[in-house]
This record gives C-alpha cells, sequence and structure tokens, in this order.
C-alpha cells in the first residue's frame, strides 16, 4: 500500500459523503451500498462473485428462517400445549437446516479458501510420515478481502434469526448493504445486524458534530498508522527476520516494538474507518477499549478486538457450553469431581474450542493454533490458580483491586501479551520457542546503546518520535480510562480548539509520517486475514 | 429465590447477592461465571437456557435471574 492510497481512500470519502448529501434522504443507503461495491470491486475484482453469494445464500436463508417462525406464531394460539411443543420441535427442526444450510455455504467458502492447502500440506506430511509416497495436491487460492469479517457477520445475523432475536430483512439490496458497508469491508469491526443495519439504512443529514468528530477521529488514526506503526516496523522487521544475529535484549526491544507497531496499526485503522463511518453519522461497534490497561489476559481479550471476542463468545462458546453434550460432561464432572473441578472441565473444554478458532482464524498455520493454545493456557492457569489467589489475599491483606496490586497485574499482563506478539510475529513456531531462549540466556544491556541497533531502519530519531507518540496514546488513553474522552471534547470544543487539534496532527503526519523512498506505508496487518 | 442466592453464593463465593444491582459492569459474572450458573440453574430447576437468554440485561442482579428463569419456566 502506499501512501497515496490513503489521501485515496480519504478522497473516496470526501466523494461519497458529497454525492450521499445530494440524494434525497430516503436513497441515501443506496449510495452507500454503491460506494461499497465500488470499493470492493475495485480491491477485489472478480472475487467480489464471493461477496455476492454469501450475501444472496444469507438473504435467502433467512426469509426462509423468518417464515417457519411466522407461520409457528400464526398457529401457536390456537394449538394445546403438547400440540404447541411438537409443532415447535417440527419448526425448530426445519429452521436448524436452513441455518445448517447457511453456515456449510459461507463458512464452507472460508474454509475451502483460507484453509484448504494448510490442510493439504498436514494430510501430505501425515501420510509421509507413515512411509506412503503421497501428495495431496495444493491449489492456487485467492482469499477474497475481508471474508474472514463478513463472512462472521453473515453468519451472526442467520444464527440471531434463528434464536428468534429480530426478524429477516425482507429487501436484498439492505441486507447486501449491512455485508459490505466500505469502512468495514478490509478489517471489521464486525457488526451486529441489529445495531449496523438501522443505521445504514436512515438517511442522515449533515452534522457539524458527526464531521468534525469524524474528521478528528481518521486524523488520530492516521497519526498512529503513519507516524507509529510504521515507524516501528521497520525495526520489528529487521530483528525478527534474522532474531538469530541478535542477543535476547535486543530481541525484546523488537518484541515491544512489534507490540507497538501491531496495536497502533490496527486500532489506528479501526480509528480511520469508525472516522469515516462517522461522517455519514454511522457507529461502528467498538473495538479496542485501552487494552494496555487490563489487569488479567482474560480482561484483555475484553478489549482487544473486541467484535472478534464477542462473536465467539456469543456464537461459539455459548452455544457450545449449552450444548448437550457439554451438558452432559458437566452433569458427569458433577457427580464424579470437586465442586472446584466439577465447574472448571466443561468451561475449559469450551474455551479450547474457542481458542482453537480465534487463533486459526488470524490465519491457517501451526503458528496460529499455538497461539490460541497460549491464550487458553494462560486462562486456563488463571482459573486453576483463582483459589490460591483469593486465600493469598486474604493471608497477605494486599488489596487486589488496589492501585499497587492494579499496577503490577497491568504490568504482569502487558509482559503476557509482549510474548505472545512475539509468537504472532515469528516466521515459525520454532523461532518463537527459540527467540524466548535467548530472552532469558542472552541478555546483553551494552546492545541498548551500541550504534549497531540503531542502523537497522529505526534510528535515534525514529525512536524519540515513537516515544513521544506512545506518551501522547498513554495520556489519552489514561484520561478515557477515567472517563474523559479526549477526541470527543475536541470534536465539541471551540473551533479555535478543534482546528487546532486538527492542524496539529496533519503537520504531525506529514512532517513524521514514516513514508519511505516510494511513499510507501505499511501493508496493514489484519487486512490479510 | 432463596435456592437460587445458594447457587450464585457457590458459583462466586463473598458476594453479597441481595445488594449487588450490576453483576456485568461490576465484573463479578464474567461468561465463564455465566455458564456456570446457566448449567447449575438449568440442573436444579429443570428449565431450558438457550444462549438468547444470555444477555447482559438477564444477569444485571439476583432478580433479573430470578426473572429470567421464570420465564423459561413458562
Amino acid at each position: 500500500m502506499t501512501y497515496a492510497s490513503y489521501l485515496y481512500f480519504f478522497a473516496f470519502v470526501v466523494i461519497v459523503y458529497a454525492v450521499y448529501l445530494m440524494v434525497p434522504l430516503k436513497y441515501r443507503w443506496l449510495v452507500l451500498l454503491a460506494a461499497g461495491y465500488t470499493f470492493y470491486a475495485a480491491l477485489n475484482g472478480i472475487l467480489t462473485a464471493f461477496l455476492l453469494v454469501t450475501t444472496v445464500s444469507t438473504y435467502l436463508c433467512g426469509k426462509k428462517i423468518g417464515s417457519l417462525q411466522d407461520s409457528f406464531n400464526a398457529k401457536k394460539k390456537d394449538l394445546s400445549k403438547d400440540e404447541k411443543k411438537q409443532f415447535k420441535a417440527v419448526i425448530t427442526k426445519r429452521k436448524k437446516l436452513f441455518v445448517g444450510l447457511a453456515v456449510l455455504v459461507n463458512l464452507g467458502i472460508l474454509v475451502v479458501l483460507k484453509y484448504y492447502n494448510f490442510f493439504a500440506e498436514q494430510v501430505t506430511s501425515i501420510i509421509n510420515l507413515l512411509g506412503i509416497d503421497g501428495k495431496m495436491p495444493l491449489l492456487k487460492l485467492m482469499l477474497p478481502l475481508g471474508i474472514s469479517y463478513y463472512t462472521l457477520q453473515a453468519i451472526g445475523y442467520i444464527v440471531d434469526l434463528y434464536r428468534g432475536k429480530y426478524k429477516p430483512e425482507q429487501n436484498l439490496a439492505k441486507l447486501a448493504l449491512f455485508l459490505s458497508f466500505f469502512p468495514q469491508m478490509t478489517e471489521g469491526p464486525i457488526g451486529r445486524y441489529n445495531e449496523l443495519a438501522p443505521q445504514l439504512v436512515e438517511g442522515h443529514h449533515y452534522s457539524n458534530e458527526n464531521f468534525t468528530g469524524g474528521v478528528t477521529l481518521m486524523l488520530w488514526g492516521f497519526f498512529k498508522k503513519l507516524v507509529i506503526s510504521d515507524r516501528a516496523s521497520f525495526m520489528a522487521n529487521s530483528i525478527f527476520n534474522d532474531y538469530t544475529s541478535y542477543s535476547g535484549t535486543v530481541i525484546v526491544v523488537a518484541a515491544i516494538l512489534y507490540t507497538i507497531q501491531l496495536y497502533t496499526d490496527f486500532s489506528g485503522c479501526i480509528d480511520i474507518m469508525s472516522g469515516s463511518a462517522k461522517i455519514f453519522g454511522i457507529n461502528l461497534a467498538e473495538n479496542f477499549r485501552q487494552p494496555f490497561f487490563s489487569r488479567s489476559v482474560a480482561e484483555f481479550w475484553r478489549r482487544w478486538h473486541i467484535t472478534l471476542g464477542t462473536w465467539f463468545k456469543d456464537y461459539v462458546f455459548y452455544p457450545v457450553s449449552l450444548s448437550s453434550p457439554f451438558m452432559k460432561l458437566s452433569k458427569g464432572a458433577q457427580k464424579h469431581l470437586n465442586k472446584f473441578f466439577a465447574s472448571l472441565i466443561p468451561s475449559a473444554a469450551a474455551l479450547l474450542v474457542v481458542w482453537m478458532g480465534t487463533g486459526l482464524w488470524h490465519g491457517a498455520s501451526n503458528k496460529y493454533i499455538v497461539y490460541g493454545l497460549y491464550y487458553f493456557i494462560l486462562i486456563l492457569l488463571g482459573m486453576l490458580f483463582e483459589p490460591v489467589a483469593v486465600k493469598f489475599f486474604e493471608k497477605s491483606h494486599i488489596n487486589r483491586k488496589g492501585a499497587f496490586w492494579s499496577g503490577f497485574s497491568m504490568v504482569r499482563t502487558t509482559v503476557l501479551v509482549g510474548f505472545g506478539m512475539m509468537l504472532f510475529r515469528a516466521n515459525y513456531v520454532t523461532d518463537f520457542f527459540d527467540m524466548v531462549f535467548r530472552v532469558f540466556t542472552n541478555v546483553n544491556f551494552g546492545d541498548l546503546v551500541s550504534e549497531n541497533m540503531y542502523s537497522l531502519g529505526t534510528d535515534k530519531h525514529d525512536f524519540f518520535v515513537i516515544i513521544i507518540g506512545v506518551a501522547i496514546m498513554f495520556i489519552v488513553a489514561f484520561l478515557k480510562e477515567k472517563g474523559r474522552n479526549v477526541l470527543k471534547s475536541v470534536a465539541a470544543g471551540s473551533i479555535p480548539l478543534k482546528w487546532s487539534v486538527m492542524i496539529g496532527l496533519i503537520m504531525a503526519i506529514i512532517v513524521f509520517g514514516a513514508y519511505g523512498p516510494d511513499y510507501g506505508v505499511v501493508d496493514t496487518i489484519y487486512a490479510q486475514f | 429465590m432463596e435456592d437460587l442466592l445458594r447457587i450464585l453464593n457457590e458459583v462466586k463465593p463473598g458476594v453479597d447477592f441481595t445488594k449487588e444491582d450490576d453483576l456485568i459492569e461490576s465484573g463479578i459474572l464474567d461468561s465463564l461465571s455465566i455458564i456456570q450458573l446457566v448449567t447449575k440453574i438449568s440442573d436444579e430447576f429443570d428449565v431450558e437456557i438457550t444462549p438468547l437468554d444470555l444477555v447482559p440485561e438477564n444477569f444485571k442482579s439476583a432478580e433479573t435471574i430470578y426473572e429470567m428463569i421464570q420465564n423459561a419456566e413458562d
């Protein structure tokens, strides 16, 4: 991606918004739909066909589920309690059929395009291990942009229809808009139909508050991405791609830089996208809530990539936990185990499914499976040691919610997340273990002041800019944690304040934007998922 | 209601559930404890709690949980 692409995106938003305002209120959603497909087709070409298949299959299955529910509602008044129960069972079975069909088509496309080659490689290595000479063919598959996001949105919509949460969308074009709103096509956030669709379809008037609020949020996102993230990426890449040449101390610096890079890249892009949606008067779901203020790894995942976490909670964790095999497991555990393990084991089993899914969602490789397992093990350890922790706090009289322990817990969580980031960035799982070994066995603080360290694409001046940038972000996040939203206050503030902050951000992006010789900008990390 | 309070205390000991009125916001109940709670409730009250019932509004307080159980019984 080039620096100019962001300018094109900004120009695209401005043009679409100008057209949006020219069209009568009632038809404004059609402008968003046309913009979504123009944007998507420009980036994806023929692969747009996959989006169309998802849209049409979700629409048809959704309508069928809705009509089945309507037929039940119409007849149930005239039925006795037993008849109603029987009829409900028949209707539920048919509804399940259409949910299954929609999930099969949509998850099927995702699984084949994203995981087929990984699966084929695993099968080949297994049969070769067994001494059989053979090879499962690899296919040249192209992954449509944003497929991991819009597929989850479509599945969420269809499952909620099955659960009777809302009525199906009767207008194909309106459902198409829900699955193709251009600001969220590449990196989410993963929206919910009942929250997002009404906002998209409703025509919005021009609002000064939305416009300045949106532009400020976009500039803040550009600042995070272009000033901090891309600058940190140069050195992180140099070290991670050749980590054997460096001491454990330098690897720690690389892990810190990569953590900064990933957070500012992903949250920065989400800010750009949420800001552009805000201009149209549309509020996208919150995807980050100051994750580095988390006191535990579980809390971190409730604050980082929130829409993915809540999606897995609502559509994987809850249904899996409440499914009959898991309920049986739970009842069996209650009979044969003590209270603590009886409640721990079913939850742990459901969590394992969730974390395997979360890991694999990020990509088709062993590394991402281990990444999911890493967080599963940490959360499981937290659950296992909770009774010990409760006793520890009782006896030591340390206030668990006090400032000292909270601060310690935040640092501990950040360190654990840092190791997670190291795994996420490592080229192979074995590299990760090797790097961890080096971190603990090859300490050399002298490297921190060595000139070599600052010749890896991120020099001393760059470090200075990153530190200042991170300090500004920290202050903004700290104030938000205390209930003060600085960006909102700026957007709602006086004209001199608004303009000075916006000009300040623009100047910072132009002067300190880490664009290289070809005005190249580092590709956004989460767009590849 | 007494049975429910007993179950709640088994899942989260040391909390006065008669006084707490936002169990989700205060972080007392998370998704794991909700599942433990629902498993026990389904067993003791012989009701079917579905994923659709698992929304924050139903788990705000002991009273809202009790209302959810009563709705599931109907």
